[in-house]
């Protein structure tokens, strides 16, 4: 198994924080795996998707420890712009993250910065427009759109890259339930094309289907990580983390609690229908 | 529709024919029309092909109605500057004396002058903008090699001040809804409040400036080293063509230019004693 990412002993503490914001985290991602990273809001998520992309350390300033290593070579080696190139990251304001005046010169924008040539970036524009249905808001200004929109133009910036790694740090939070579930659409497609993607996310009935493997982040440490379906067996640990499971899930969670199921956990509707449609 | 920097033009408006370079170079060129004419009929009449311009072109004329106040306070200011608040000066004719005010005929000659020469560089500052979007602006600045580095900060700059103004009105909203709201007070007081919108402006200022890095570097940019010296395709320039009517009309513009420029100064012409409106308001005052 090829790992993509290796992340072995890694601490990283902001200048002037009283305490660790990652701990001894120790993590491999293969190729072409979807993993989802969830926890409760101070967890470190966001910093460990920095510290993926290089933007911890090269942004901020802090202490670190261990390793963090993307195809066997450590973040700060890469010269700027180079892991850019391998991590995609698609933040979670998309506002924040546009750097041009029209959703078309967003796009490209990326594609420009890594010297790929005319031909090339009308082939990726092309293929990206279509993967996240865009085509028709080329030429808007990328902040006159509407949230869903937005942050399908941001996930678009970052896929016409074409990175081997995309680190989407809770993409959906900004977004109605509509929008969100297009997000996922698009992620879909990612996965079904063989793609490194990892997603930092609240919204877990969308992603359940998705993820290969999940990793749950508190206080600053990997407090779980499993395979999907044996990661959501420790619900225990996972309520006590503060993390709401989807409905289905809970609905069996209480029915084990209560002594009336004896089975492994649903992890999406349509299992937990399958299994009540047993039941009957 | 489509938006402009300060308006909207339709979608079929033949402006879009017009390569972004030519429009810049007529703001250029032809603001700088009226400084070279002294007579104010010849400076309406610019400002007359100017709003012609800007019906061919289909803009929404209604979009001026907000400049007509503006005109008409300009206009006065400059009146008193020029008149009231002129001096004494016993050199020139003097029209009329109120209370001790005395009202000059060459004061307020040029005050008129100098009011009919802004109009049309105004004019030609709205037609740009009312037929232009910020990618014409970058397309025209880079269709002439001026550094990528250069265009994007203008283009950013363009940006971030749309963004603070928003920012604004989201922190005034914020803290009208805590209770705090300036409505209806002096002004000294909302000088002396205004810093409780500065403050958290400012702060959302560093916090977006902190994510606007973090995105440019995530795409790839850097300022220096080797990633700076990628040779970047311009691809944005692949949808825009300089054809010949759009040399033609940079030539023209260029020789308006020259002709104005040679008339004025080999010939004298558009000066105010040859000026038919000056001649008769004088006429008329004195």
């Amino acid at each position: 198994m090829v790992h993509l990412i290796e992340i072995e002993n890694y601490s990283w503490q902001y200048l002037n924080t009283p305490q660790e914001a990652l701990k001894n985290i120790n993590l491999k991602i293969e190729q072409g795996s979807f993993v989802g990273i969830i926890g409760p809001n101070g967890a470190g998520k966001t910093t460990l998707a920095y510290s993926m992309d290089g933007l911890i350390p090269g942004q901020y300033r802090g202490l670190k420890h261990g390793t963090v290593k993307i195809r066997g070579v450590e973040v700060e080696e890469y010269p700027r712009g180079k892991l850019q190139q391998m991590v995609g990251m698609v933040f979670s304001d998309p506002e924040a993250q546009f750097t041009a005046m029209t959703v078309e010169d967003e796009l490209v924008f990326g594609m420009e910065n890594l010297g790929m040539s005319l031909s090339e970036i009308r082939e990726r524009l092309e293929w990206v427009t279509e993967l996240t249905e865009l085509k028709h808001l080329l030429l808007k200004p990328p902040y006159e759109i509407s949230g869903g929109q937005k942050q399908r133009v941001a996930l678009a910036a970052v896929l016409a890259m074409t990175p081997e790694v995309l680190i989407l740090d809770e993409p959906t939070s900004m977004l109605d339930p509509v929008s969100r579930k297009r997000v996922f659409d698009v992620l879909q497609k990612l996965k079904q094309g063989q793609n490194t993607v990892i997603v930092i996310e609240h919204s877990l009935e969308n992603l359940i289907p998705l993820a290969d493997r999940m990793v749950l982040l508190a206080d600053g440490e990997i407090a779980l990580d499993a395979e999907t379906g044996e990661f959501f067996q420790h619900l225990d640990l996972l309520l006590e983390k503060g993390i709401s499971p989807p409905g289905a899930m809970r609905f069996f969670y209480e029915l084990m609690r209560q002594n009336l199921y004896y089975g492994r956990l649903p992890l999406t509707v349509d299992e937990a229908a399958a299994l009540l449609r047993g039941a009957a | 529709m489509n938006k402009t920097l300060l308006g909207y033009v339709p979608k079929e408006s033949p402006i879009y024919l017009i390569h972004p370079f030519v429009k810049l170079y007529f703001l250029l060129v032809v603001s700088l029309f009226p400084m070279f004419i002294t007579q104010p009929e010849a400076n309406l009449v610019i400002m007359a092909v100017i709003l012609l311009l800007m019906l061919w072109s289909r803009v929404d004329l209604r979009i001026l109605r907000i400049y007509v106040p503006v005109a008409i306070a300009m206009g006065w200011i400059i009146l008193l500057s020029y008149t009231v608040l002129g001096g004494t000066h016993p050199e020139f004719e003097l029209l009329a004396n109120v209370l001790g005010i005395k009202i000059y005929w060459e004061r307020l000659r040029d005050g008129i002058v100098v009011y009919c020469r802004i109009l049309p560089m105004i004019a030609t500052m709205v037609f740009f903008l009312t037929t232009s979007r910020e990618r014409d602006v970058i397309v025209a600045m880079r269709s002439i090699r001026i550094p990528f580095l250069v265009t994007y900060v203008f283009a950013m700059a363009l940006r971030a001040s749309g963004m603070v103004l928003e920012d604004f009105q989201i922190v005034r909203q914020a803290e009208q809804a805590r209770g705090f709201d300036t409505t209806g007070k002096s002004l000294g007081y909302k000088i002396r409040k205004y810093v409780m919108y500065m403050i958290p402006l400012f702060a959302l200022s560093l916090r977006r400036t902190e994510e606007f890095t973090n995105a440019l570097v995530a795409r790839g940019y850097a300022f220096t080293g080797e990633a700076a010296k990628v040779k970047r395709a311009d691809y944005i320039l692949t949808h825009y063509s300089f054809r010949l009517y759009d040399g033609i009309l940079v030539a023209l513009i260029s020789i308006l230019f020259i002709v104005i420029l040679a008339l004025r100064y080999g010939y004298n012409a558009f000066s105010l004693e040859s000026s038919p409106l000056i001649n008769w308001l004088y006429q008329i005052l004195r």
